[in-house]
């Protein structure tokens, strides 16, 4: 007790005047008795925010949590002290002369994240080379150096943090790296890596985006096995692209690698959430195991030509037509002084007439509409209907095939370039890093490509859908 | 070894508690909405089929498990099958975890409190406990404490303190295993149904016959009450057991009460050889530094490996006759090891050889001398290239090299660990009554508390008006028809075969005779049922109708057999002309008797 008394962590109201009157801090082995008998021991642990300001929570003999009230003639005391610390024991590792050398990037997400116990819920927490701790078999892959660039989760990345996340890749590229991997959380992982893929110019070595769908403190997390994929094709891949690596099944099996401007996340929990939209993946990993599935993919290249472009316009908003959606919506867009605009419009990319005159109003002061499908998978095609020639009249863009994740990012970037809306048209219309392909392949649409084996003849069997 | 067939338990400090594992009825799992029921067959076809592995990782106070790193070095590659009914992407461990089943939560506090409980839990805390031999998806259990420091009374007189109720999802089903045990296969239906965990003391049983006592009248409460789900496989119970100067064994898989005494014997068999062994030890010169992680290559003396293959030994030094130890009745002390080895490495008893069994009097000569690898010349020859000195043992194990040389290490780990005396294990029973290595014992630091579903306060308003409302209990239905003669295993008969009402009204309203009301209620549906028919088929009515004939004497104890089995194959609505000819008949032939004789009220005719 010789240190300064700190009340417990996260206890509020009444309850918290009792514990500091009973001098109780967070660790404390606290003894509870009330007068119906009832009787309690165990560590007091801090509280989260979300929770009831009502209830203690206590680590008991068996290791369980469970929650108890204090009323006001029950008596509590501390009769020990136990605190905990969580922390993996960092490693140091020598590097192996021979193996390539590549950098991971840690940016926070469930590829690195334990629990909070201001919330209750799971935070990113884990420096890189915590997590490489965890997955010791990198280090027979290759030369590893974690670096943690942010601890954030995906959904609080901005294009501030897209374009730090391009300097510092690239800083990796010049200091010698064979190839980059950014631990990044999977919501948006699509929008940085579409970003990062505009930015990079003449890309030399590649550049891997990998997380994990369930995370690190679990014994089922996909992550160390995505870390492993993507640490393999980072290090050895004949590829020089902003790829996302994580597991094409829901089994521990093999990874897709996907291009950054053509992936998306499909389903919000399931780990075989990533799937290529209108294309194929570029190949798959499987124990240490490269294999393409395409031949238009960039190769690594000399380090000579590489430079950034990191010059972005952020005033770029992104709007999803609805049934009804009045124009309003998009002239409160304009007021607010945006300069571009990426329209997610239903079908072939439509939007309803009452929105037309908000369209004019946006040719007329120069802002850029650029038009993307709710389908998500084909293309925009504003010839095939007469809706789609009204809107092309008043000036809008056609977003071809990219995916709205895919279509912001690059609005941004090609009024970082220029103000003129033609000349943005021109680079909207441009392929610059996969975003946008000019032909579909069968294999581009089921939703389950690399799936489950025989998953359609295993449909058949069901039961349920026999009768 | 101690003789098992005669043990003074109180004399060695015999000390078991249980974990007794049961379903609850519900309508959904705990975490998601699919059924809570299991498909009918477990090697039906799946829907669909996926594999993973599982990696420890730390508990709340920062901890690896020691339990959990050598489930990792098991390296199990799991394999999933399921089917769409039961199995959604929860169980799949795609899908975080639904608001919990608040049904399953009520049933914990009306178990907390049909078991006394004194120290309920007032905010119900998710907690996750790492399971990683790919019984459960996740890789962790979730379960959460609903009450503590209860007791469940026997009829002996003696109360057992129940330290804890849990309710917890069940876990998946074993298919079968493959690959020397590294590839096993689960089927996934059962994941997730509501279970509880009711555990006694650890310390407090102190006879096997006070355990089976204990499990049957825990298993009692939770029929009649209703608050357990019935069928095959609902229930299951590990025990914990402990001799003086031994430490906790955990024996799981202990369905066969008939063995229970069985496995305890063993059980204290092993302990009390594993004593004897380290106090050997402690007063032998030998020290654990002594064993060496050396592992010398012996190939080259066999001509009859695979390809790839390779041997090698260690030596143990002043293990020779510690070896030869049995520990429990046809199992010495290497062959414990052996277990152990193959439990961890996939490598095969006959492919491990320890160096007391080329003797003639050892337990591989007398029970599968063919399966030994090594011959008398082999032998002599690792004792030399081993600088084998008198009273050292070593052990040899040939195979891949990887497996054998994490069984050598294993092996020494273990020879060390005899040093300690008996270690924390959890162990799967044999038929034979013996037991063998399943795990290090869970600690503590595979707890962790869920970081996907919040904390649920619950109302102790709630908890304190199913305390007042009360319950009947197994003894409360003994103490009451005691006098009219029932007997705790006729009690334990009608519980379980669900005929409490039936008895309470023959007894109560018709005022039968207890042993008439167990003959309808229970003797004579058990006869038709094992003869192929259906006893549920008579109703109540028809049932009440005969006891009421049998009490006016207008028919007999031999009358109802037969009967009873044409009204079994009769169509419904003829049940009552049945018993009105059966009357008729009987009336033509036989004076009525006095059913006083034919039924005492004393119990004398309840075997």
């Amino acid at each position: 007790m010789s240190e300064e008394y700190q009340p417990p962590d996260g206890y509020r109201g009444p309850l918290l005047q009792r514990l500091v009157e009973a001098k109780i801090r967070t660790w404390s082995v606290i003894q509870v008795n009330k007068t119906d008998g009832s009787h309690y021991e165990g560590v007091l642990l801090p509280r989260s925010i979300h929770t009831s300001d009502d209830y203690l929570s206590i680590k008991v003999d068996t290791g369980y949590n469970i929650g108890i009230q204090l009323p006001d003639d029950a008596t509590i005391k501390e009769v020990g002290y136990n605190a905990g610390s969580y922390q993996i024991p960092e490693k140091i590792v020598e590097k192996t002369p021979g193996l390539p050398n590549v950098t991971l990037l840690g940016t926070g997400g469930t590829v690195a994240s334990r629990l909070d116990y201001r919330t209750g819920a799971v935070l990113p927490a884990f420096t890189p080379s915590e997590l490489f701790s965890a997955v010791p078999e990198l280090i027979d892959i290759c030369n590893l150096t974690p670096k943690t660039l942010y601890q954030i989760l995906s959904e609080n990345f901005c294009p501030e943090y897209w374009i730090k996340t391009a300097e510092a890749v690239a800083k990796e590229i010049e200091g010698g790296a064979d190839g980059v991997i950014i631990g990044h959380g999977t919501d948006t992982m699509s929008y940085s890596g579409s970003a990062l893929s505009y930015m990079f110019q003449d890309l030399p070595v590649p550049v891997v985006i990998v997380g994990s769908q369930r995370s690190s403190d679990r014994p089922s997390s996909d992550g160390p096995i995505n870390m492993m994929n993507a640490t393999t094709l980072a290090a050895y891949g004949d590829l020089a692209e902003v790829v996302v690596v994580m597991h094409g099944t829901t089994s521990d099996n093999y990874d897709l690698i996907h291009r950054a401007t053509r992936v998306r996340k499909m389903h919000s929990a399931r780990r075989d959430t990533f799937r290529t939209v209108s294309d194929t993946p570029l190949g798959q990993i499987k124990d240490k195991e490269i294999k393409y599935f395409k031949d238009d993919i960039r190769r690594r290249s000399p380090k000579e030509d590489f430079h950034l472009n990191t010059k972005m316009d952020e005033r770029v908003t992104m709007l999803y037509f609805y049934p009804g959606m009045e124009p309003d919506v998009m002239h409160a867009v304009l007021d607010k002084g945006y300069h571009g605009i990426v329209m997610i419009g239903t079908g072939l990319g439509h939007v309803g007439k009452p929105m037309y005159e908000a369209l004019d109003r946006a040719q007329e002061e120069e802002i850029p509409v650029v038009i993307v499908v709710q389908p998500m998978f084909g293309f925009s095609h504003l010839r095939v209907y007469e809706t789609g020639r009204d809107m092309l009249a008043r000036g809008v863009i056609e977003g071809k095939n990219m995916l709205p994740e895919a279509a912001l990012p690059k609005l941004m970037w090609a009024l970082g370039q220029t103000q003129d809306v033609k000349e943005v048209e021109k680079i909207m219309h441009t392929n610059l890093a996969g975003e946008i392909t000019n032909r579909e392949p069968y294999s581009g649409f089921p939703i389950f490509q690399g799936g489950v084996p025989n998953f359609y003849d295993n449909y058949k069997n069901i039961d349920r859908l026999k009768k | 070894m101690i003789d098992p067939k005669n043990i003074d338990y109180r004399k060695l400090g015999f000390k078991a508690g249980l974990e007794i594992h049961h379903q609850l009825k519900s309508s959904r799992k705990l975490f998601c909405h699919c059924p809570a029921e299991l498909s009918a067959d477990l090697q039906k076809n799946p829907d669909f089929t996926f594999h993973r592995r599982f990696r420890a990782v730390m508990g709340e106070m920062g901890d690896f498990d020691p339990g959990m790193l050598v489930e990792v070095e098991k390296g199990y590659l799991v394999i999933y099958h399921a089917n769409d009914a039961h199995v959604c992407t929860y169980e799949m461990d795609d899908t975080p975890p639904f608001w919990l089943d608040m049904e399953s939560v009520d049933t914990g506090y009306k178990l907390a409190s049909l078991f006394n409980c004194e120290s309920p839990a007032e905010e119900v805390v998710i907690n996750r406990k790492q399971y990683l031999d790919g019984s459960i998806t996740t890789g962790f259990q979730r379960t959460m404490i609903i009450a503590r420091d209860g007791h469940v009374q026997l009829a002996s007189g003696r109360k057992i303190t129940i330290t804890n109720i849990l309710i917890e999802e069940d876990s998946a089903r074993k298919i079968k295993v493959e690959d020397r045990g590294r590839t096993v296969y689960y089927n996934l239906d059962r994941l997730g149904v509501p279970l509880t965990e009711i555990i006694t003391d650890h310390n407090e049983i102190d006879t096997p016959e006070l355990l089976i006592e204990a499990i049957k009248m825990i298993a009692l409460n939770l029929r009649l009450t209703g608050l357990g789900r019935r069928g095959i496989g609902v229930g299951r119970q590990d025990v914990n057991i402990s001799i003086d100067g031994g430490d906790r064994a955990e024996l799981k898989g202990v369905q066969d009460l008939s063995l229970m005494t069985k496995f305890c014997a063993h059980e204290v068999c092993r302990q009390h050889t594993l004593i004897d062994i380290q106090s050997q030890l402690a007063s032998s010169n030998l020290k654990k530094e002594e064993f060496e992680h050396n592992y010398i290559d012996i190939t080259h003396l066999f001509n009859d490996l695979g390809e790839g293959e390779s041997a090698f030994a260690v030596r143990l030094p002043g293990f020779e006759e510690i070896l030869k130890t049995e520990v429990q009745p046809g199992k010495d002390f290497g062959y414990e090891i052996f277990e152990k080895c193959n439990l961890i490495t996939g490598v095969q008893y006959d492919e491990m050889f320890h160096s007391g069994e080329m003797s003639p009097g050892s337990i591989r000569m007398m029970n599968r001398s063919d399966d030994l690898f090594i011959n008398k010349g082999q032998d002599g020859e690792i004792r030399a290239i081993l600088k084998l000195e008198d009273g050292d043992g070593y052990v040899a194990a040939r195979g891949s090299e990887k497996p054998v040389l994490h069984t050598l290490k294993k092996t020494v780990e273990r020879c060390k660990q005899a040093f300690d005396g008996v270690p924390q294990e959890t162990r799967r029973v044999l038929p034979n009554g013996n037991n063998e290595f399943l795990r290090v014992i869970h600690g503590k630091g595979r707890l962790y508390p869920d970081t996907d579903t919040p904390p649920a306060p619950y109302p102790m308003e709630k908890f304190q008006a199913i305390k007042e409302k009360g319950w009947t209990r197994p003894l409360d239905l003994l103490e009451k028809y005691q006098e009219k003669g029932l007997k705790l295993p006729m009690l334990e008969l009608l519980i379980r075969d669900e005929k409490i009402p039936m008895f309470q009204k023959l007894v109560d309203e018709v005022k039968v005779p207890t042993s008439l009301a167990i003959r309808l209620t229970v003797e004579i549906p058990r006869w038709l049922r094992r003869k192929g028919y259906d006893p549920e088929i008579i109703s109540q009515f028809s049932i009440i109708s005969i006891a009421g004939n049998i009490m006016s004497g207008k028919l007999q104890a031999k009358h109802l057999r037969p009967m009873m089995k044409e009204i079994c194959i009769a169509p419904k609505e003829n049940q009552s002309s049945i018993v009105t000819k059966w009357v008729d008949q009987n009336n033509k032939k036989d004076e009525p008797g006095d059913v006083k004789d034919q039924w005492p009220d004393d119990g004398r005719c309840c075997k």
